[in-house]
């Protein structure tokens, strides 16, 4: 748990609020800028699937592939459908260490900003 | 032929069992629960006497509760002592109940058993004691749970993302007011001349 050591104890100035999403702009550090996270679905396939709010997430996609080959292969739901349940696994693993990415640039973002801060002051000082 | 002979005299030996059997003298009369009740208190030496010959107890040892409404008439008011603090090696004749054959029962035997309620017991530590210690851990736990309540453990990621702006629509906002809200991987658009 050295994250909680670092957001109450060592740091809790440049700690990342984990409880709400990025504050910086998502382009600083990608000169053309980064690619957009996209679906295919749309909100009336996923209506009409009756998708789960908890499921439309940027997986939904895989979610609907295995809904799909459940359907056409019942009975036999699990052995037709592993690799489309894998598909959809690794999607949500790759979802989280997007996260886990983000809270990272988070953090070093702001220990910049903060770096960048006393720099300054340092100058001011100085002259 | 002896065989018919006997049969010819069975009712003559039988009959005086049969006539003089009356309802009084039947089991279930005789051991009806009137007959267990405890007599009335006794107030002369006499009654003592008498009192404690039918619980089987020396007169020396027979005691009795008072008779200021709540007692129990001539019961033996017997030592108060419950399963735990009786001899478990010693040769009862009922060791489960661990009493012998005929010994008169506590007045609060049904609570005073060894799956009830130890009465004599001696504990190592006081129930006050033991009481403390317990509140004392739980007082512990719940100031260190109050304590460290605006700091959760977390693990360092950032909230889920959802498309749809976040699923803005689909969570109860209104579609006039919907933020548009777009999410990015971390690989970069690679440039185009």
């Amino acid at each position: 748990m050295g994250n909680v050591m670092y957001a109450y104890i060592t740091h809790p100035d440049t700690a990342p609020d984990f409880t709400k999403p990025p504050t910086f702009d998502p382009h600083v550090g990608f000169p053309n800028g980064r690619k957009e996270r996209t679906i295919q679905a749309t909100r009336e396939e996923l209506d009409a699937a009756g998708v789960p709010l908890d499921r439309r997430d940027y997986c939904v996609d895989y979610f609907l592939k295995l809904l799909r080959c459940r359907d056409q292969n019942f009975p036999r739901t699990v052995s037709s459908c592993h690799h489309e349940k894998h598909d959809y696994e690794v999607c949500q693993y790759e979802d989280y260490v997007l996260r886990m990415k983000e809270y990272e640039r988070e953090k070093r973002l702001k220990e910049r900003e903060k770096r960048i801060q006393e720099m300054q002051e340092n100058e001011e000082l100085g002259d | 032929m002896a065989t018919l002979r006997g049969a010819a005299s069975l009712p003559k030996i039988i009959r005086p069992f049969i006539a003089r059997r009356g309802l009084s003298a039947t089991a279930v009369l005789s051991n009806w629960n009137k007959d267990w009740k405890p007599g009335p208190f006794p107030k002369t030496p006499e009654e003592r006497a008498a009192a404690a010959k039918r619980y089987g107890l020396r007169v020396e040892d027979y005691n009795v509760y008072p008779d200021d409404g709540m007692g129990y008439g001539d019961y033996p008011k017997l030592p108060f002592a419950s399963g735990d603090s009786k001899d478990p090696y010693e040769d009862w004749d009922i060791p489960e109940l661990k009493r012998n054959y005929g010994e008169p029962l506590h007045a609060l035997a049904d609570i005073i058993g060894e799956d009830r309620w130890d009465a004599n017991a001696n504990p190592r530590y006081s129930y006050l004691d033991m009481f403390l210690t317990l509140a004392g851990f739980l007082t512990t736990i719940t100031v260190i749970y109050i304590l460290t309540l605006p700091y959760p453990l977390f693990l360092p990621v950032m909230p889920k993302q959802y498309p749809f702006n976040d699923l803005y629509v689909e969570n109860g906002g209104s579609p006039e007011t919907e933020p548009s809200i777009r999410h990015y991987t971390f690989e970069a658009v690679e440039e185009t001349d």
